[in-house]
C-alpha cells in the first residue's frame, strides 16, 4: 500500500509540476483582472469600523477604536469571506484526446489546463474545491489543487473508458459546479444530467473546448471519419459540400446547450483549443464571480 | 522484329495489348478513388449528412495519367524494346565464333568480348547454337573449354570465361581443332581476329571460308597490338624498341617503367614513322632509379605483349675502384685506374676513391689495381665482405709479385715471369680458349692480345677449377677462388698496359663486365642450371604465380625460349635470383594478316543494340511505387505509414551520423584550449591536489575572510575525519587567476565586497569546472542583515559571477539530497540561522542531479571556524553550540553530495529501483 502510493507520487512527481505550474500561470494573469469582494461580510479579516447602530450586538464593538473617540461607539466589521463549495469536472473520454494541428493542446489538456488554473484562481480566493465525483470532500489551500491533479492523473491511468458526461451525484444545495466537456454528446443526456443538479438548487457552469477543426470541418474531398470513440466510422464523398449543414448541426448543438443551462441560471462558455486559455478562464471567473455577487444581495 | 529507326521490338506480338489501354482507362475511370481516413471527435454531428450532389468522385486526371503510364511501361517491357537494333545474322546453321586470344588479344579485349556478346546475343534471338573457338593454346591450369555446338546462354559463359593468353596464337592447331568438330558447311563464321600473321594463318582462313559465310572483324588501327621488345643498355640510356604489324601511319606510344613496388619511376614515348614497323625510345635514367625497374609497360595497351619484364641483366651494379681519379694523379695513361674507369663507366656506377670512399659504401664489385694494395687490415675487412657476397678483382703489378700477400685466390709463386723481354726467348703469349668453367664462355678473343708479364701461381690440384682463363701455354691468367657467397678474382697481369696490352682490347670490357654481371649471383653458377618458373604474366600483363603445370626453362633457354602454355612468360628462377623471359623478341616479327580475297571484313566496335527492357521495367516499378505514394497520401495514410518506417530510418541515420559526429568533434577538441584559462599545472602542484582530497576555498584578498575560511574548512574536515571515512588534508587557497580549480570536488567561495570581479581567464576556467561537474559552495555571509533576499539581489555576487554562466537557480526543495545525504537535516544553518539555500534548477535532469552551484548566505565558514584548541572562534546565533553542530551536519552533507552525488538520493528510492528489477 505503502508502495503504491509511492509509486503515484512518483509519477505524478514527473507530470504535475507542469501542469500546475501551467495552471498558475494562466491563474496568474487571471488575477491581476480581477479585484477582490470588497464588501462586508462573514470572515476574519477586518474591513472597516463604522458607528454603532441600533440593533448591533455589543459583543461586536470596538472597544479600544469608540474609546478614541469622543461620543461614538464604532464597531468592527470585517470583509465578507463567502467559502462556497465549487465541484468541479472535465471530461476524460476518448473523443477529448484530439488536436488537428501540431502545436496546439488536444482538448483534453486544455480542458484539464482550465480546471486546475479555476481551481488555482478559486482556492486563492478562498473557495473549497473538490472534483465532481471523486467522493472527496471540497477542500481549500494549494493542497486543493494538488488533491485535484492527482485525481485527474488517477482517473486518466485506472479509468479505462471514461464517461463522456458528468456523474450524477447527490451535491448539497449553494454548491456550485463547472463542467468542461467537448459536449458534443445527444442533448437530452446532456439535459438530463442538468436537470439532475438544478433540481437540488446547484448552481453550474457549462465550458465547451472544441478543436478548430471541429468547427471548421477543414477537410475536402472523398473522406472517411472515424470516431475516437466506438462511433464507427462514416463516409462523406465531397465534404466541402456538407461544411454549411455540418456548421448548422454545430450551432444547433450549441443552442440546445444554451437552451438547456439557461433557465436554470447556468451559463455556458465557448473555448477553441487554439486561442489562449485566459480568456475562458476570465470569462468562466467573472461569471463565477456575478454570481456570488447576486449571491451575497 | 518489329524497327522503327533506331528502336525496335523483339516480341511485337506483345504490343497487342495496347489495345487494352483505353479498356483500362474506362476501369480506372470508373473505380472511384478509396476515402482518405480521417480521425475525428465531433464524428456524431456528421452522421446523417449527405451532400447534396451525388457526382461520382473522379480520380484525378495526373492520378489517371500516371496508372495509364504505368501499364504502357509494362506492356513496352514485354515487347522487348531494343536500341540501335541490328539485323538478324545471315545464313543458316550455328554460328561459329573464331577469336584469336593470344597475346596480341589483350589491349581491347573488353571490346572484343562486347563484340562476341553482341554476336552470341543475335545468335540467341534467332534461336542458332553457338560454336566458340579460341585460336591460342588453352593455359594448362584452365579447365578445357567446351566446344561443338552450344545454346547461346552456354557459349555467353564459356566467353565470359575466356581471357587473351600470354603467348602467341596457334592457328595450325586451332585447324585441327575446327575439323575435330566436323562441322557442317551450314555455318555463319565470325572470326575476331588480332590482324596478325602467323604460319597457319592462310591455311586456316581458306579453311574458314568454306562455311557458307564468313566475316572478319580486325581491330580498329588505334587498337592494333604493338609488341615491346626488351630494352638494349646503351652506355647510360636505355634503347626501347617497339614493334607493330603494318605501317599504317604515324602512331605514337607511351612506355611507362615501374619499379617492385608499382611506382611509376620513368616514361618515355615511342614514335613510329608513317611507313615504319618499328619505333624506338631512349629511357635516360639515373642509375639508381634504373635499378629499380622492374618492368617496361606501353601505357592504355596491357597486354603480355607490351610488357618486359627486367632482371639484372638491365640494371647498373655499383662497382667500386680503390685508387685515385686518374685525372687527378696525372699522366693518366699510366695510371691502372684510367683504363678501369675507360672501360666500365658507360656500364656501371662507378665510384674511385680511397679506403675510406670504397669501403664504406655498398658495391658489388671492388676493383684493385696494384697500385692500390691494401693494407692488412683492410685485407681482413675486405675478405669478410666478399663471404657477404661481394667479388674483389684483383690486378697483379710489380708490388703484388714482390709482396707477401695473402688476399689471393691461389698461392703465388714470388716475382714475376717476363715473357718476350730482351732476356727471354720466350714468345709474348696470347690466350687460351676459356675452360668450361669459366664466366667469359663464349667471348671472342681477339688475336692481338699478349701477354708480357704476369705473375705464377704454385701449381696446386684444385688450381685447373679455379681458373678462369689461361695463356696458351696453360699458366693461368685469371683465377679466382669461391669464397662464401662471394669471389676473390685475380687478373695475373696489370691493369694498366705495362704488362700486356690486354687492358687496350675489347676483350677488357668484356671480361669485366662478365665479372660485374657475376654480381647478379644468377649467372655463374646459375646460368647453366634448368630455372624454375617463379612469377608469370598472364594475358593481361599481370605478374603472378606460376599456373600449375609451367615447366622449369631448359638450360639453354636463352636462346630458345618460346612463350607457350608449359613455359608463359614471366620471371624464372627463385626469390633470390631471377631472368626475365618477354614475349617481346621471343615471338616472329610481326606481319599482317592476309586475307584472301572477297573476304567480308568489319572493324571491332563497342556500340550495339540495347535491350531496353529492364529500364521499361524499372520505370514501371518506380510508377508504381509512386502510385502506391500518392494512394495513401490521398487517403490520408502516408504519415501513418511512413511513420514507424521513418523512425527506423532516422535511428539507422542517428547510427551512421555518430561516427563522423565524433569525427567532427575530434578537431575541435584543441579549441577550448584555445580560450583563455589558468597556465597547465605543474607535476608538483597536481600531485598535492590530487592525491589527497582537499577542500578549497577562493583566496578573496580579505585577510580575515580567508582566515576564516581556512580555519572553517578545518575545522570542517576534522569534523568530516572523525565522523566519517572522508579523510581530507589541509585546506587549500585557491586564486583563481591562478591555480587550477578542477582538482577540487568543493569549493568555498566567501563573498566580500572587497574582491575584484574575475578576469576572463579565470572566469573561463571556473566555468569550465562548474560545467565539468565541479561544486562551488557560495556564501554571501549576509543573512544577519539581508533576511532571505534572493542571491541575485546581492550586488557583490551578482559582480563575482558575472563571467560565469550561471544556471537558473532555485530554492532548495526540502527533499533535496543535500539534506540526506550524511544527516537528515530539515534546516541548513551557519552562523545565522533561516537564511535559504540556492541550488541550481533542473529538477535532476541536468549533471545526474548533482547541482553544481549552492548559494547560501549563513556564513557558514564561521560557524565551523574553530581556533587552535578546537573550540568555535565565532559566537553561533541564536542557536549556540547546538545550531554550530547542525552547521557541521549540513558541511558534512555538503561534501558527501560533492563526492558521492544523487547516491543517497537513489537510496531513497531503493524500494522502488529493487521492485523494478524484480520484475
Amino acid at each position: 500500500m505503502a508502495l503504491s502510493t509511492l509509486q503515484r507520487s512518483i509519477e505524478l512527481a514527473g507530470t504535475l509540476p507542469a501542469l500546475l505550474v501551467a495552471a498558475d500561470r494562466v491563474a496568474a494573469t487571471v488575477i491581476q483582472g480581477v479585484h477582490g469582494r470588497r464588501r462586508v461580510g462573514q470572515g476574519d479579516a477586518f474591513w472597516q469600523f463604522r458607528p454603532y447602530r441600533s440593533g448591533d450586538s455589543l459583543g461586536r464593538v470596538d472597544w479600544r477604536r469608540s474609546a478614541r473617540s469622543t461620543r461614538d461607539l464604532f464597531v468592527r466589521e470585517t470583509e465578507w469571506e463567502a467559502a462556497a463549495s465549487v465541484w468541479l469536472w472535465r471530461d476524460a473520454s476518448a473523443s477529448m484526446d484530439y488536436a488537428s494541428l501540431k502545436g496546439i493542446d488536444t482538448k483534453a489538456e486544455r480542458a484539464e489546463l482550465l480546471t486546475l488554473a479555476l481551481a488555482s484562481l478559486l482556492t486563492d480566493a478562498g473557495e473549497r474545491v473538490a472534483a465532481l465525483g471523486s467522493g472527496a470532500r471540497p477542500i481549500t489551500g494549494r493542497i486543493a489543487v494538488r488533491r485535484l491533479a492527482e485525481h485527474f492523473a488517477d482517473e486518466r491511468r485506472v479509468t479505462k473508458t471514461p464517461p463522456s458526461l458528468p456523474p450524477t451525484v447527490p451535491l448539497s444545495t449553494h454548491a456550485t459546479v463547472v463542467l468542461v466537456s467537448d459536449w458534443l454528446d445527444p442533448l437530452p443526456g446532456i439535459e438530463a444530467m442538468v436537470r439532475h443538479y438544478v433540481g437540488m438548487g446547484v448552481r453550474g457552469h457549462i465550458v465547451q473546448v472544441l478543436d478548430p477543426a471541429e468547427e471548421d470541418l477543414p477537410f475536402a474531398g472523398h473522406v472517411k471519419f472515424e470516431g475516437l470513440e466506438t462511433e464507427g466510422q462514416h463516409t462523406i464523398r465531397r465534404v466541402e459540400a456538407v461544411r454549411g449543414a455540418y456548421g448548422a448541426k454545430l450551432a444547433a448543438q450549441r443552442d440546445g446547450l444554451q437552451r438547456i443551462a439557461r433557465p436554470a441560471g447556468w451559463t455556458v462558455h465557448l473555448h477553441r483549443t487554439d486561442k489562449p486559455p485566459q480568456t475562458a478562464l476570465l470569462a468562466l471567473y467573472l461569471a463565477m464571480a456575478d454570481l456570488a455577487r447576486v449571491n451575497a444581495a | 522484329m518489329l524497327s522503327l529507326g533506331a528502336f525496335a521490338f523483339a516480341a511485337p506480338a506483345m504490343l497487342g495489348l495496347l489495345i487494352a489501354l483505353p479498356a483500362i482507362y474506362w476501369l480506372l475511370r470508373l473505380i472511384p478513388p478509396l476515402p482518405r481516413l480521417v480521425r475525428f471527435p465531433a464524428i456524431r454531428l456528421l452522421i446523417g449528412l449527405e451532400p447534396p450532389e451525388q457526382t461520382p468522385m473522379k480520380m484525378p486526371w495526373w492520378l489517371l495519367l500516371l496508372r495509364l503510364l504505368l501499364a504502357a511501361a509494362l506492356i513496352l517491357a514485354v515487347a522487348r524494346p531494343l536500341l540501335n537494333p541490328q539485323a538478324d545474322l545471315p545464313g543458316r546453321g550455328p554460328l561459329v565464333l573464331v577469336i584469336d586470344d593470344g597475346w596480341s588479344s589483350a589491349p581491347g579485349w573488353p571490346t572484343r568480348l562486347a563484340h562476341a556478346e553482341r554476336l552470341i546475343q543475335r545468335a540467341e534471338r534467332a534461336g542458332r547454337p553457338v560454336v566458340l573457338l579460341g585460336t591460342a593454346p588453352v593455359a594448362l591450369d584452365a579447365a578445357t573449354p567446351r566446344r561443338g555446338a552450344l545454346r547461346p546462354d552456354e557459349a555467353r559463359t564459356v566467353l565470359r570465361a575466356l581471357r587473351p593468353k600470354p603467348w602467341p596464337t596457334d592457328r595450325v592447331q586451332a585447324l585441327a581443332e575446327l575439323d575435330q568438330l566436323g562441322l557442317d558447311a551450314a555455318a555463319h563464321v565470325v572470326w575476331l581476329s588480332d590482324g596478325l600473321a602467323d604460319e597457319g594463318a592462310e591455311r586456316f582462313a581458306a579453311r574458314l571460308r568454306r562455311f557458307d559465310s564468313l566475316q572478319v572483324v580486325l581491330p580498329d588501327a588505334g587498337q592494333a597490338p604493338l609488341l615491346l621488345l626488351p630494352p638494349l643498355a646503351e652506355g647510360r640510356d636505355l634503347k626501347v624498341k617497339a614493334q607493330r604489324a603494318e605501317a599504317s601511319g604515324p602512331r605514337r606510344a607511351a612506355v611507362q617503367a615501374v619499379d617492385d613496388q608499382g611506382r611509376i619511376v620513368a616514361r618515355l614515348e615511342i614514335d613510329f614513322a608513317a611507313t615504319a614497323t618499328e619505333g624506338e625510345g631512349t629511357l635516360v635514367a639515373p642509375a639508381e632509379l634504373r635499378n629499380r625497374m622492374s618492368r617496361l609497360d606501353i601505357e592504355t595497351q596491357g597486354g603480355a605483349g607490351s610488357a618486359i619484364l627486367l632482371d639484372e641483366r638491365h640494371r647498373r651494379r655499383p662497382v667500386a675502384v680503390l685508387g685515385e681519379r686518374a685525372a687527378a694523379a696525372g699522366q693518366p695513361f699510366l695510371q691502372e685506374v684510367y683504363y678501369l674507369e675507360r672501360a666500365l663507366d658507360p656500364y656501371v656506377s662507378l665510384t674511385i676513391g680511397d679506403r675510406e670512399t670504397v669501403l664504406g659504401r655498398s658495391t658489388a664489385v671492388l676493383l684493385i689495381p696494384d697500385g692500390a694494395a691494401p693494407s692488412p687490415a683492410d685485407r681482413n675487412e675486405i675478405a669478410a665482405w666478399i663471404e657477404r657476397g661481394g667479388i674483389a678483382v684483383r690486378f697483379a703489378g710489380p708490388r703484388l709479385a714482390a709482396g707477401e700477400d695473402t688476399l689471393v685466390p691461389t698461392r703465388l709463386r714470388l716475382g714475376d715471369r717476363a715473357l718476350g723481354g730482351v732476356m727471354s726467348w720466350g714468345q709474348p703469349s696470347v690466350l687460351a680458349e676459356f675452360p668450361a668453367n669459366s664466366p667469359f664462355l663464349g667471348i671472342a678473343i681477339p688475336k692481338d692480345v699478349r701477354v708480357l708479364q704476369q705473375v705464377l701461381a704454385e701449381p696446386t690440384p684444385d688450381l685447373a677449377d679455379t681458373t678462369w682463363a689461361r695463356l696458351a701455354d696453360g699458366t693461368p691468367l685469371v683465377t679466382a677462388e669461391k669464397r662464401g657467397q662471394g669471389y676473390l678474382v685475380l687478373i695475373h697481369t696489370t691493369a694498366n698496359t705495362n704488362w700486356s696490352n690486354l687492358a687496350l682490347s675489347g676483350l677488357f670490357v668484356n671480361m669485366l663486365q662478365r665479372m660485374v654481371a657475376l654480381s647478379r649471383g644468377v649467372a655463374g653458377d646459375g646460368v647453366n642450371k634448368a630455372l624454375k618458373p617463379w612469377r608469370t604474366l598472364d594475358g593481361f600483363g599481370r605478374l603472378g604465380p606460376p599456373p600449375a603445370g609451367a615447366q622449369a626453362l631448359p638450360v639453354d633457354a636463352a636462346e630458345t625460349f618460346k612463350p607457350r602454355p608449359a613455359t608463359p612468360p614471366g620471371l624464372y628462377g627463385d626469390e633470390n635470383a631471377q631472368v626475365a623471359f618477354n614475349v617481346g623478341g621471343r615471338v616472329p616479327t610481326l606481319r599482317p594478316l592476309v586475307l584472301p580475297a572477297g573476304v567480308a571484313t568489319d572493324r571491332l566496335s563497342e556500340q550495339g543494340e540495347t535491350d531496353l527492357t529492364r529500364w521499361f521495367l524499372l520505370a514501371a516499378l518506380l510508377l508504381l511505387l509512386a502510385d502506391l505514394l500518392i494512394s495513401l497520401w490521398l487517403r490520408g495514410l502516408l504519415w501513418r505509414a511512413l511513420r514507424p518506417a521513418g523512425a527506423t530510418a532516422l535511428v539507422a541515420f542517428a547510427i551512421l551520423s555518430l561516427p563522423s559526429g565524433a569525427e567532427a568533434q575530434a578537431p575541435a577538441a584543441p579549441a577550448p584550449q584555445q580560450r583563455p584559462g589558468p597556465p597547465p599545472l605543474t607535476d608538483e602542484e597536481a600531485l598535492r591536489g590530487s592525491l589527497d582530497i582537499r577542500l578549497a576555498y577562493i583566496a578573496t584578498g580579505d585577510s580575515e575572510v580567508d582566515q576564516l575560511s581556512k580555519a572553517g574548512l578545518e575545522g570542517l574536515s576534522e569534523i568530516l575525519r572523525n565522523r566519517t571515512s572522508v579523510e581530507p588534508s589541509e585546506p587549500v587557497a585557491l586564486d583563481l587567476e591562478r591555480d587550477e580549480p578542477r582538482l577540487y570536488p568543493l569549493i568555498y567561495w566567501p563573498v566580500t565586497s572587497v574582491q575584484p570581479a574575475l578576469s576572463p581567464r579565470a572566469a573561463a576556467a571556473l566555468d569550465r569546472h562548474l560545467r565539468t561537474g565541479g561544486i562551488v559552495f557560495i556564501d554571501t555571509r549576509d543573512q544577519h542583515f539581508a533576511f532571505d533576499r534572493r542571491p541575485g539581489g546581492n550586488a557583490d555576487l551578482k559582480r563575482l559571477l558575472s563571467g560565469i554562466e550561471t544556471p537558473p537557480l532555485v530554492q532548495m526543495p526540502s527533499d533535496h539530497v543535500l539534506s540526506k545525504a550524511f544527516y537528515l537535516l530539515s534546516d541548513m544553518p551557519g552562523r545565522w540561522l533561516g537564511g535559504k539555500l540556492w541550488i541550481e534548477a533542473g529538477g535532476g535532469r541536468v549533471n545526474d542531479g548533482v547541482t553544481t552551484l549552492v548559494i547560501g548566505a549563513n556564513d557558514f565558514a564561521g560557524a565551523w571556524a574553530v581556533d587552535s584548541r578546537g573550540r568555535g572562534q565565532l559566537p553561533v546565533s541564536p542557536g549556540g553550540e547546538t545550531q554550530r553542530e547542525m552547521s557541521y551536519r549540513f558541511g558534512v552533507n555538503l561534501v558527501m553530495h560533492a563526492l558521492t552525488g544523487n547516491y543517497k538520493d537513489d537510496q531513497v528510492h531503493i524500494q522502488d529501483i529493487m521492485q523494478r528489477l524484480r520484475r
